[in-house]
């Protein structure tokens, strides 16, 4: 079964942790298609929050290797329905095409620059509103895109 | 002091003995460090006899061997010891030198990024950066070397640290904050596979080499004792209940005893400690064991359900679990005698087990099965043995009784070519009060010869018994059975000549003709004071059943050539 889970990960703040994660991630053979992280805690933690396509029983099973590698301290899958979850995108716009205020009307988009035949819009949303924001601009009107990747927080605090 | 000053003075404070290992230009500093200390440094001649020799030193001591190496191709030539000892869980710190920190991301001379080469292989990598971190970070490598699950830890030591001058402080204790190695066992567990043990009608006990590592042979062998249950165990976990015991059905696996593959099947109960279910025991996953419920104790909660779904896990060091197991046995039931059904049963099996193409004696005198059983008539019961990879290796595992915990050194998870004599050489350090002895293939053996010069140089009277058979055995005999005799890349020239070659490091080398010369030669051998290599030649034509082929299970094993071998 495909996974629609993001792994969740607690680590130490040091270098090379990143590397043991994803080291596990690339032996099962997942690709990651979206990865934030940053410092927390104090500075002492980093949480990383990892989306994968692959199956399911492989993302489970890094899971569970990853409560094995010495740096991380935590290790979970969350479906959908039991975290809440974010994405920032940058889109560039093609303003000779598409007109701002109607962007702007349409979309909870904010406008960070812009220049004589382009804009940068920031959104932020589900990893699905920012899909349906994109499409809904037309391809041919985007010039590029940079999104963050999600980052997720269970709904309960402990599982 | 130094940072180089302070490795050595760290390695002492963990009662380190021995160091194995070679210099270079990236560990000079530590090594004219190690001039001054009481630590012994033993040279091996190539990094990957070095971290073997640590390997088995760790094995049989159960404390962490040590292997040292230069950066670069030193540390490169370390990755093979270094993943056979992670894939057998042993315990190993492995030192290496690294360029200096100014230096590092320039391709400098012998640089390579040995951590990352290393990661997938070890349980933890440690780069000190300054020399004042360096008595944490030995500390905390013996710690995760030792504890928990074992494994190898690196310590990859930049030549400017060594070098650098500052105030050392050594600390008592470390903490790790994402490493909890002993965690409390769950009676309520306890209780519940107590309860399922004694209603149990056809209970085994299985037993892996994590009881070697907790050493908990003597619960693993009370509570056995207690429930009259027949005990089978890994590949890696022969020897942790002794193997002469009437309830010692023997390994399981790929070349498991046959009565041990039959009866696993047949059992309702199965009590696994210290096992991983690996393909190599179990054959196919889902048809392992199909009637038994499954209790399984292990130290590493990743093990449970990874390979096989079991009915109970218990999380926890197996000695700790199997006393406690033994006591709420104890107060539910008394202790059964062996005049039980299921008892009468294995006897059955090994009435009709004894008939199999494979227990009964080959046609040549020399043969692996022979010379096998004819050692384990000359080695006194402490005496260990190492091996190779191979036939020779497969025809241990089925004759070969192992009576003691860590007297059986074998390469198992990753099954290493070239183990068994520098494993010889570390086990000779770690006991040189018993008998040493290497059961190695040809091919094996040159893969790692030069640890002879090591034997000669500290005197150890280790002795290697060559099975010649002027081939690669094992990948002969696959061929032969599941490629239609399509033999490629497996056959030797008659070389080398292994007594000359005994002879070029100085060592008595000998050829046998008759079981009889063989048996005196090891007896001659294990009482000597220097190393012997014994050379067997034996037929490259005789394989090595049971064989149970990859992927497939228990029924589809096959007991022999021959044509009978399918009655059973
Ligand atoms: C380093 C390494 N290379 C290759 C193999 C694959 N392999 C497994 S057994 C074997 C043959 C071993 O031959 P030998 O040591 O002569 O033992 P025999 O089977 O003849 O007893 C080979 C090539 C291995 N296990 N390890």
């Amino acid at each position: 079964m495909r996974s629609n889970k993001v792994l969740s990960v607690l680590v130490e703040n040091k270098p090379g942790a990143l590397f043991r994660v994803v080291h596990i991630v690339r032996l099962m053979r997942l690709n990651i298609e979206g990865l934030t992280l940053g410092v927390t805690n104090g500075g002492e933690e980093c949480r990383m929050t990892i989306t994968v396509s692959g199956d399911e029983a492989a993302v489970e099973h890094v899971a569970r290797q990853l409560m094995k590698v010495i740096d991380v301290l935590e290790a979970h899958t969350y479906g959908p329905e039991e975290m809440d979850s974010r994405e920032l995108a940058l889109v560039k716009i093609n303003t000779d095409r598409v007109s701002l205020a109607e962007v702007q009307r349409n979309h909870s988009a904010r406008i960070v620059d812009s220049s004589a035949h382009s804009a940068v819009v920031e959104v932020v949303g589900s990893a699905q509103q920012i899909d349906d924001f994109v499409s809904g601009l037309g391809s041919a009107n985007v010039l590029d895109i940079a999104r963050t990747g999600v980052a997720a927080l269970p709904k309960e605090v402990q599982r | 002091m130094s940072g180089a000053r302070a490795i050595v003075e760290a390695l002492e404070r963990e009662k380190v003995e021995y160091i194995f290992g070679m210099p270079g230009g990236a560990n000079l500093p530590f090594y004219d460090a190690l001039w001054d200390s009481k630590i012994k440094h033993v040279l091996c001649r190539h990094e990957q006899v070095s971290a073997h020799v640590a390997d088995a030193y760790g094995r049989v001591s159960g404390k962490a061997g040590v292997c040292s190496a230069t950066s670069g191709p030193g540390a490169t030539n370390l990755v093979t010891g270094v993943a056979t000892a992670f894939a057998d869980s042993s315990p190993m710190v492995a030192i290496t030198g690294q360029v200096s920190k100014a230096m590092t991301g320039r391709n400098a001379f012998q640089e390579t990024d040995v951590i990352g080469v290393l990661t997938p292989v070890t349980k933890y990598t440690i780069q000190p950066l300054s020399a004042a971190e360096i008595p944490a970070a030995v500390k905390k490598s013996f710690f995760i070397a030792q504890t928990g699950r074992p494994g190898p830890v690196l310590l990859d030591i930049p030549k400017d640290v060594q070098q650098e001058e500052v105030e050392i402080t050594f600390p008592e204790s470390v903490q790790i904050r994402g490493y909890r190695p002993s965690v409390a066992v769950d009676s309520r567990d306890v209780e519940r596979a107590a309860e399922m043990l004694v209603k149990a009608q056809r209970p085994i006990l299985f037993g892996g080499g994590g009881i070697r590592i907790a050493g908990a042979s003597e619960p693993f062998t009370a509570l056995a004792q207690l429930l009259m249950a027949p005990v089978i165990t890994t590949l890696q976990g022969k020897g942790t209940f002794p193997e002469d015991n009437p309830l010692s059905v023997g390994p399981i696996g790929m070349h498991g005893r046959a009565e041990a593959n039959k009866i696993v099947s047949e059992c309702d109960l199965l009590l696994a400690v210290g096992v991983r279910f690996s393909d190599r025991s179990t054959g196919n996953f889902h048809e392992f064991a199909p009637e038994a419920k499954i209790i399984h104790i292990d130290a590493d909660p990743t093990e449970f359900n990874k390979n096989k779904m079991v009915d109970l896990s218990i999380l926890g060091d197996a000695n700790e679990v199997l006393m406690m197991l033994f006591e709420a046995v104890a107060r539910r039931a008394a202790k059964k005698t062996d005049d039980n059904a299921w008892l009468k049963h294995l006897e059955e099996v090994r009435e009709t087990m004894k008939g199999i193409p494979a227990y009964r004696d080959s046609y040549s005198e020399l043969s692996g099965p022979k010379i096998v059983k004819a050692m384990r008539e000359v080695l006194p019961p402490e005496s260990i043995l190492t091996t190779g990879v191979g036939r020779h290796q497969m025809w241990a595992e089925i004759h070969y009784r192992v009576l003691r915990p860590r007297t059986w050194i074998t390469s198992t998870g990753l099954g290493t070519m070239g183990f068994g004599l520098p494993a010889a050489v570390g086990a000779k350090f770690a006991r040189p009060d018993v008998p040493v002895v290497d059961l190695d293939g040809d091919g094996s053996f040159v893969m790692t010869e030069q640890a002879l010069a090591t034997a000669v140089e500290h005197n150890l009277p280790v002795v290697s018994v060559i099975l010649n058979d002027r081939s690669l055995g094992m990948v002969e005999q696959w061929q032969r059975l599941m490629y239609n005799r399509r033999y490629i890349g497996i056959r030797f020239q008659n070389i080398p000549d292994f007594v000359k070659l005994a002879e070029a490091y100085g060592v008595e080398g000998r050829t046998v003709g008759s079981l009889a010369e063989f048996r005196k030669n090891l007896k001659e051998g294990i009482s000597g004071d220097s190393p012997m290599v014994i050379e067997v030649p034996v037929s490259h034509e005789e394989d090595v059943f049971p064989f149970m082929p990859p992927g497939k299970s228990i029924k589809d094993t096959v007991y022999g050539t021959t044509k009978e071998s399918a009655i059973f």
